[in-house]
């Protein structure tokens, strides 16, 4: 079998005496949709901040396709196929959806200072081709109507479909995901469901997702891997991750998990 | 109530006009640039002149501050390395001044690569404070070195021949500084269409987004250092010309404070913005000394005895006026009106 689409060995983020993230391994298939859970404080987001280049580990490796990634510069990340969106909205928020995609197309453009003073030639032949695939991607999330719109004037949801875009313009082999149904009602969530699934399927894209909707999590994950205080509690199928003692521990303290005879499932109400 | 012009092809996307009134407002512009040599006086002309000379070097600090969200209090710097970097070669060397306009931009490009560097890990006051520093320090280094540039005394600057058209007249003089107007308004729209410019922007709103989308930070700005400096520099050689004369004392300190009142008061990030902020602020003392000497004598002995402050003053008034009320300035204005415009009586 081949290498692992990602594979993080014994990663560890300490921010002076704090360990943030304590040797965390796992790995990501090509095709597969994987959550990482965990209580708020868990190491998820700095996990991810690892994985996607904004922070260096302490220690450890992140590998994508067997390269590590040690030594790749903050910004080059996404040119080894890795895209993401953040947890609280990071969109440019004075351009439109389109300008906002576009930037996900900066990397695959070659467009010097000098030449785009002119805008002829090259230029505009690759803005073109960007603008074409920018098209695609909001065709593809359903954006039409909001394509010329300020994305400061957006709401919540629709403003996470332009981030879900932007990283998608960025032709990922992984996408990271950080809690991208945060804030959405019922009707939004399903739809980033839908979507998810449609970009694994369709486009091909492996998912890496931090998710505090379980019921999201449940649905379309193909594994799931619990974090608490930094360390990996389980890893495993959603169903054995969820009646995992340690995880309910997790969530509900150590005296609500011992009162529990029968592990029963998470969010046991949501779920039914 | 028109909704909107629809577009079916991405080469009308990247247009820079959506609409037939847009061109003809274009027209109509370009029309009165052409026909203003004609019918203005000297007075106007001259006034129009500074104006537009303003307007470059307010273009040049706009992709700086406005879209890539640096400011920097060194725009006095660049322009008195753009005037130099023309004046030096063209009236000492004897060069063609079409090398000169080259090097005015080239110079202070070069430079700002020197003071951007250090400057890539700061922002805000901290930034202002290192580009006003390097300012001071490029006045200084003109004065040190007078074999170069003649140091306080200052280099004469005679009117171009620009590709065998000689530039004698102060008509000439507006055309040669519309031309760069209009050749300097053009290639920054065209940047901001570009992945470069989308690039500053993104630095802009959020510089940890920009970075995971591949857009490397420290190029980037050190990018729109230098873009803005060379442009910044262009202004300052026009304006050298404009004087007939570059020296140090040319170029006090005041102009890069008044360049970001400009920015402020026309519309930061928006190059009709920065234009608009040109007018008004060089418009503004001539206004301000109409209305004096209405009031009498008494009022104009005022303002010809304290004229330096009164227009402190009033910058400064106008900047907390813009800040409180409309900080998206000008254009803000603007923008403003036309919704009121297309959808009056109906409030939104």
């Amino acid at each position: 079998m081949s290498a692992p689409l990602l594979k993080l060995t014994g990663v560890t983020k300490r921010f002076g005496g704090l360990t943030a993230v304590n040797e965390v391994s796992t790995h990501v298939d090509a095709g597969e949709i994987v959550s990482i859970i965990g209580p708020n404080g868990a190491g998820k987001t700095t996990l991810f901040n690892m994985i996607s280049g904004v922070l260096p580990p302490t220690e450890g490796r992140i590998e994508l396709e067997g390269r590590d990634l040690a030594r790749v510069a903050p910004h080059d990340y996404v040119r080894h196929g890795i895209g993401r969106t953040f947890q609280n909205l990071a969109l440019f928020k004075h351009g439109t959806v389109v300008d906002n995609i576009l930037v996900g197309r900066h990397w695959r453009m070659k467009t010097s200072l000098v030449e785009a003073v002119f805008h002829f030639g090259r230029p505009r032949r690759e803005e073109i081709a960007a603008r074409e695939r920018a098209e695609e991607i909001i065709e593809f999330l359903e954006i039409e109507t909001i394509r010329d719109k300020v994305v400061g004037t957006l709401s919540y949801g629709q403003q996470k479909r332009v981030e879900l875009g932007r990283a998608l313009a960025t032709d990922p082999k992984l996408l990271l995901l950080d809690e991208i149904v945060a804030g959405m009602n019922q009707e939004e969530t399903e739809d980033i469901a839908r979507f998810i699934l449609d970009i694994r399927d369709e486009l091909g894209v492996s998912i890496l997702m931090i998710e505090h909707d379980m019921h999201l999590v449940m649905d379309i994950s193909d594994r799931v891997h619990a974090l608490n205080f930094g360390a990996t509690i389980t890893e495993g199928r959603p169903a054995e991750v969820q009646a995992h003692p340690g995880v309910i521990e997790a969530y509900l303290g150590a005296k609500a998990a011992a009162a529990r005879a029968e592990p029963a499932p998470l969010l046991k109400a949501r779920a039914g | 109530m028109r909704s909107g012009f629809y577009k079916q092809t991405i080469a009308e996307h990247l247009a820079l006009t959506d609409s037939w009134t847009q061109r003809a407002w274009i027209a109509v512009a370009l029309a009165a640039l052409a026909t203003a040599p004609f019918v203005l006086d000297t007075y106007l002309l001259t006034l129009v002149t500074l104006m537009m000379i303003t307007a470059v070097g307010g273009i040049g600090l706009n992709i700086l501050t406005g879209w890539t969200g640096l400011i920097s209090l060194g725009q006095t710097g660049f322009m008195v390395l753009g005037a130099y970097g023309y004046a030096i070669p063209v009236e000492t060397w004897g060069w063609d001044p079409l090398a000169g306009f080259l090097l005015a931009g080239l110079v202070p490009a070069a430079a700002s690569v020197l003071v951007g560097i250090p400057s890539l890990r700061l922002t805000g006051l901290y930034l202002a404070i290192t580009t006003l520093a390097s300012a001071f320090i490029v006045v200084h280094l003109v004065l040190e070195f007078p074999g170069l540039t003649n140091g306080a005394s200052g280099i004469f600057v005679n009117r171009p021949t620009v590709l065998g058209w000689t530039v004698f007249t102060d008509q000439d003089l507006f055309r040669l500084v519309a031309i760069f107007l209009v050749l300097t308004i053009l290639g920054a729209l065209n940047l901001r269409r570009s992945r470069i410019g989308r690039a500053w922007f993104a630095i802009r709103d959020k510089d940890d987004a920009a970075r995971v989308m591949g857009v490397d930070l420290r190029t980037y700005k050190l990018y729109a250092f230098v873009a803005s400096s060379f442009v910044v520099g262009l202004s300052g050689a026009l304006y050298g010309i404009f004087l007939s004369f570059v020296t140090v004392d040319g170029f006090p300190f005041l102009l890069s404070i008044e360049a970001l009142a400009m920015l402020i008061v026309g519309g930061m990030g928006s190059i009709a913005g920065a234009v608009l902020g040109a007018v008004f602020l060089v418009g503004l003392p001539e206004v301000v000394s109409m209305v004096f000497s209405a009031f009498g004598d008494s009022a104009r002995a005022l303002l010809s005895t304290g004229a330096h402050e009164v227009k402190g003053v009033l910058y400064g008034l106008v900047i907390i006026g813009f800040l409180r009320l409309q900080p998206e300035g000008l254009m803000g204005l603007w923008r403003d009106a036309q919704r009121v415009w297309t959808l009056w009586p109906l409030r939104y």
